[in-house]
């Protein structure tokens, strides 16, 4: 979190997507930056290797009207999700206000989402910042693939502290839910810094799914 | 309940001030304060000559990433970085452990004039930030300040 400048009357937050390597947290700056409105948006910047990994950060600054006389930036980030970037993990999560946890859905990249999800606290708690305190949500990405864990799992194996966080079904490729978990993630962030920061009642308690239409009509596609 | 750190107006004319001062001897274009999380505190000069939030963001990368690079020497980080182009330049120096300023300039001026009018506007800038945050100007905003419909639209 910044200072806000008064005179600018202009406040910024800072949003990170975490997640293990090839989750989608990339796919999901870019669907963003495509379909927003571009007055509301800067450029996407991407730091990558020649075979498009994310070597240091992507960032993409969004503007928006939603504090009544102030504008409110939000700056999006990603994570090299790759587990050797550790440091540049915790660079990246410095003044961090909101996380986004991108997991992947499928079978095998399980043990991938644990350990970055343990990482991601391990990070936060380096800043001691504690999970309980931070605003997040959980995304299980890839959901129009065949070999996906089923939601009531994932849920089990990620979001299974305490506090349940909400969480969402996500096809980042095509765009499924990655406004809508945008959306949450900055109400939660909002709704922190007003003056009334009770804790939303309770956590839903399934996650998000995509429309069943939407996959209806990929399936058919396939 | 949680109140974000505010610089209040008198705050801000007294930083401009520090800024506006150091760009007339520095003749230097724009000079911009951020946090090391990339969020930009204050600017001040030619705000034309760049996306501002990006370079912070870019900045604060930056400066954190060489600071492996100067464990690597036996120092805890490099002060100040200097990237030289054919026509306009960036200098960063540290402020404190929380913040780094960004000069840009170019032909103008020299990167010694620009590096040595700039330790003292950081220490002037330290000053300043470390009054806000012990003063304890807090700013929270009303719920009914924030609109209920989605922040952002998937067009």
């Amino acid at each position: 979190m910044s200072i806000i400048n008064y005179a600018s009357r202009e406040i910024q937050f800072k949003i990170v997507y975490y997640g293990p390597a090839l989750c989608g947290k990339t796919t999901n700056l870019g669907y963003i930056h495509q379909r927003i409105n571009p007055e509301n948006r800067g450029d996407l910047v991407s730091l990558a290797t020649a075979s498009d990994r994310t070597l240091f950060f992507d960032f993409l600054p969004l503007n928006a009207v939603v504090i009544k006389g102030f504008v409110t930036k939000f700056q999006l980030y990603t994570v090299p999700g790759q587990v050797i970037y550790n440091a540049t993990r915790q660079l990246v999560l410095r003044s961090v206000d909101g996380v986004v946890f991108v997991a992947d859905s499928q079978w095998e990249k399980m043990e991938e989402n644990v350990e970055s999800f343990k990482n991601l606290e391990d990070n936060l708690a380096k800043q001691n910042i504690s999970l309980d305190e931070i605003p997040y949500i959980i995304q299980y990405n890839k959901r129009d693939l065949e070999n996906i864990a089923p939601t009531n799992y994932l849920e089990y194996v990620l979001n299974n502290r305490k506090k349940r966080v909400q969480s969402f079904e996500v096809v980042s490729s095509t765009g499924q839910n990655v406004f809508a978990s945008l959306n949450a993630v900055s109400q939660i962030l909002l709704h922190k810094f007003s003056k009334q920061s009770d804790a939303p009642k309770t956590a839903p308690p399934v996650a998000i799914p995509v429309e069943p239409s939407v996959m209806q009509r990929q399936s058919a596609a396939v | 309940m949680n109140a974000i750190p505010c610089l209040t107006i008198e705050d801000v004319a007294t930083l401009d001030g520090v800024l506006a001062d150091f760009l007339t001897k520095a003749e230097a274009d724009l000079t911009v304060v951020i946090d090391r999380g990339g969020n930009v505190i204050s600017q001040y000069g030619d705000m034309t000559v760049m996306d501002v939030t990006i370079i912070a963001a870019l900045a604060a990368g930056s400066f954190a990433a060489t600071k492996e690079l100067a464990r690597r020497i036996g120092e805890v980080e490099f002060n100040a970085l200097y990237h030289q182009g054919n026509g306009n330049h960036i200098f960063m120096n540290s402020v404190d452990e929380d913040n780094i300023m960004i000069t840009v300039f170019g032909r103008r001026t020299t990167v010694g004039l620009v590096r040595f009018y700039s330790a003292g506007t950081a220490q002037a800038v330290s000053t300043l930030l470390k009054g806000v945050s012990r003063n304890g100007h807090g700013f929270e905003f009303d719920p009914s300040d924030v609109m209920s419909s989605p922040v952002f639209a998937d067009q």
